[in-house]
């Protein structure tokens, strides 16, 4: 029979380790007292395996469980050294400065006395910056509704993938055995009509990761309108945002009002206006969300010019871990518009090998003209 | 310690498996409580391998189904024996049986190919069901096999029901190119399984590979220990660093040398950008350093 204090221990972990956003259910409690009841409690190490077989910890979360195993385990009790959470960021970490509410006059408070400066940089965000954006170049409504009828009109070509899993099928297809023996049982054994089956259809799954700094701004917005729209179509669709840091803007990506939801993402991200880190921030993607949003299926779009003030080594190495595990990667540089560019910035060089198709996005038109690769 | 993790850990280095704690442990819980194991890590680590050896351990069948992308549930549980029903039907047509008669005769048992998920519920002892690469398999595939992991019968609907009467142990291992649904996670207990330890490499190449003296296992070991810590696209798994140490062991090699570490890269290495960066100067250090570190 569970001695109290072990199932008690057991639930204090399994509490302490949900606080700290390592997913541990109920069953996975009860699984953990299970497995503890089969191993020797004394030694503490043992406990310890067990403990995190049963629970069914993810490789990544190990250093957060030891960590709270050996506090509960010895009596402790837990502290909360996560922030709580907040519905704004959604479990997002961030490592330093928050980014403001909804509400613009409560944002310029808040930023006030809780924004991070980055070596010698002078923070560009102000309140004056915020009301500058309500106004959003290139995705006026006539624009926005532009795209959406598009859209609509995509939506069934969008869902032409073909998985390799056969399904019946009405028409054409290959011959299922089965189902024409069955149907023979009604022609007294004689297969008279044959029953098909055919590839299934599969919606591709996407993920946009967008530019967010100075230069960027009004390509950025384009491209995030054309990335709500396309999530009413393809719903497994993940948008960050990026420019110092990495921001997941999914969550909040309302499909009904795409207008609304516009002028909510253009106070998420702050703006610190001097130039880009992407190598960090697509490292940090790589880091924390490749293994979970993106596998064979999955077409990562990057929008970005390609400047980045960071260490090129790191934005080569996480194009290689995302092109690697990515059905497809696209990238997006608005300077393309121009005939004359040459992709010569280092960032950009760095990252073209890895890169399926470059291209520039900067209007209905050339949206539409994207689709076709987003399928293929 | 309990003395029945330690009887594992030591039935499996009787079965020439080197293991270490936190396997031995998964396994005796495994058993112990009667649940499914998920098995993830890197290629190449040793995760198929592991229920092979419990199958050993056990003393049991070990019946195994591959996935791949596009398998239903069809191919892995069991299948009509078509041609040999039509032959029967033709063959019965002269003689005007009565239908139901033949009906009931095709859709027995004998007609029924058994394929490996059916037959691991139908042994008259509990096997071991290795479900290999189940991350190649998506998730129509996945809540499917959920299903027969919670119940462990199948209802075909000629014959009825079939219920297992010695629910076999399962094994699923995963390379991590897709991410587990969480349903089944939660159904089974989870072992991840890194690159081995220096010391733990090396012992399992004197296993493996007995022609290789201390001297050459002892060098191989930290020349590929010192390779992962690179950045590669595809680190090289113990399965890799055996196949390389019987390759140099084929050449004569007693020892690390340049010359031969290079022709034979290509054992370790399967990237031609990985196989790029390891040349010249990085591959001579790499050599030396693990030469003077072997030295005792």
């Amino acid at each position: 029979m569970m001695d109290d204090s072990t199932a008690a221990r057991v639930a204090r972990l399994g509490r302490a380790l949900r606080e700290e956003q390592v997913g541990v259910s109920l069953t996975d409690e009860i699984d953990g007292a299970r497995a503890l009841s089969l191993v020797d409690l004394a030694d503490l190490e043992e406990a310890r395996r067990a403990l995190r077989i049963a629970l069914k910890v993810k490789h990544p979360a190990w250093a957060v469980f030891d960590r709270l195993f050996d506090t509960v385990w010895r009596g402790g009790e837990t502290s909360r050294t996560a922030p709580p959470r907040r519905t704004l960021t959604h479990g997002t970490e961030r490592r330093g400065g928050r980014f403001p509410r909804w509400n613009p006059a409560e944002a310029a408070i808040e930023s006030e006395t809780e924004r991070e400066t980055p070596e010698g940089e002078v923070p560009g965000w102000s309140p004056a910056a915020l009301f500058r954006r309500a106004v959003l170049p290139g995705c006026s409504p006539p624009e926005l509704r532009a795209l959406q009828r598009i859209l609509a009109g995509w939506a069934r070509r969008l869902a032409t993938l073909r998985s390799r899993r056969l399904v019946p099928s009405p028409g054409r297809g290959l011959v299922d055995p089965r189902r024409s023996l069955r149907r023979a049982a009604r022609t007294g054994g004689e297969v008279v009509s044959l029953a098909r089956r055919r590839r299934a259809l599969e919606v591709p799954r996407l993920v946009f990761l967008c530019d967010t700094s100075g230069s960027m701004s009004p390509h950025a917005r384009f491209l995030l309108a054309f990335a709500l729209a396309l999530k009413q179509v393809a719903r497994r669709t993940e948008v960050f945002a990026f420019s110092t840091t990495l921001v997941r803007l999914t969550p909040w990506v309302v499909p009904a009002r795409l207008a609304l939801t516009l002028e909510r993402l253009s106070v998420q991200v702050p703006d610190w206006g001097g130039g880009t880190r992407i190598g960090e921030c697509l490292a940090e993607f790589a880091e924390r969300h490749l293994d979970r949003l993106v596998d064979g299926r999955t077409v990562v779009v990057i929008l970005s010019d390609g400047l980045d003030r960071g260490d090129i080594a790191v934005l080569r190495s996480a194009m290689r871990r995302i092109r690697a595990r990515a059905r497809k990667v696209i990238w997006l540089n608005p300077l393309l518009r121009d005939p004359r560019y040459r992709p010569e910035a280092r960032g950009m060089e760095a990252a073209l090998p890895f890169v399926d198709h470059f291209a520039a996005v900067h209007d209905a038109a050339s949206a539409e003209r994207l689709l076709p690769h987003l399928v293929a | 310690m309990n003395p029945e993790i330690e009887a594992v850990l030591e039935a499996l280095e009787r079965e020439g498996y080197v293991a270490d704690l936190p396997i031995a442990t998964a396994l005796h819980l495994a058993v112990g409580m009667g649940k499914p194991l998920l098995i993830e890590g890197d290629a190449g680590v040793g995760k198929t391998e592991i229920a092979k050896v419990l199958a050993r351990v056990l003393g049991t069948e070990l019946i195994r189904l591959q996935c791949y992308e596009g398998i239903d549930s069809q191919t892995a549980l069991y299948e009509w024996n078509y041609p040999r029903q039509m032959l029967h039907l033709k063959a019965a047509e002269g003689r005007g049986q009565d239908p139901e008669r033949l009906e009931a005769s095709i859709f027995s048992r004998e007609y029924l190919l058994e394929r490996p998920l059916l037959r691991a519920i139908t042994r008259p002892a509990a096997p071991v069901l290795l479900v290999d690469e189940i991350d190649r398999a998506d998730d129509g595939f996945e809540a499917f096999l959920l299903e027969l992991l919670s119940e462990f019968q199948v209802s075909v609907p000629e014959l009825g029901t079939i219920r297992a009467e010695h629910p076999p142990h399962v094994v699923l291992t995963s390379n991590h190119t897709r991410e587990i649904g969480d349903a089944l996670r939660r159904r089974c207990l989870y072992l991840y399984i890194e690159h081995p330890s220096l010391e733990k490499e090396v012992r399992i190449i004197r296993a493996k590979v007995p022609r290789a003296g201390e001297g050459l296992a002892g060098q191989a070991g930290r020349f590929v220990q010192a390779l992962r810590e690179r950045p590669l696209a595809k680190p090289p798994g113990v399965a890799e660093t055996l196949d390389w140490t019987e390759a140099l062991v084929r050449l004569r090699a007693t020892a690390l040398e340049p010359e031969v570490v290079g022709q034979t890269l290509g054992c370790l290495l399967k990237d031609r950008r990985d196989l790029a960066e390891v040349r010249g100067e990085a591959l001579l250090s790499l050599v030396e350093r693990a030469r003077a570190e072997a030295e005792p």
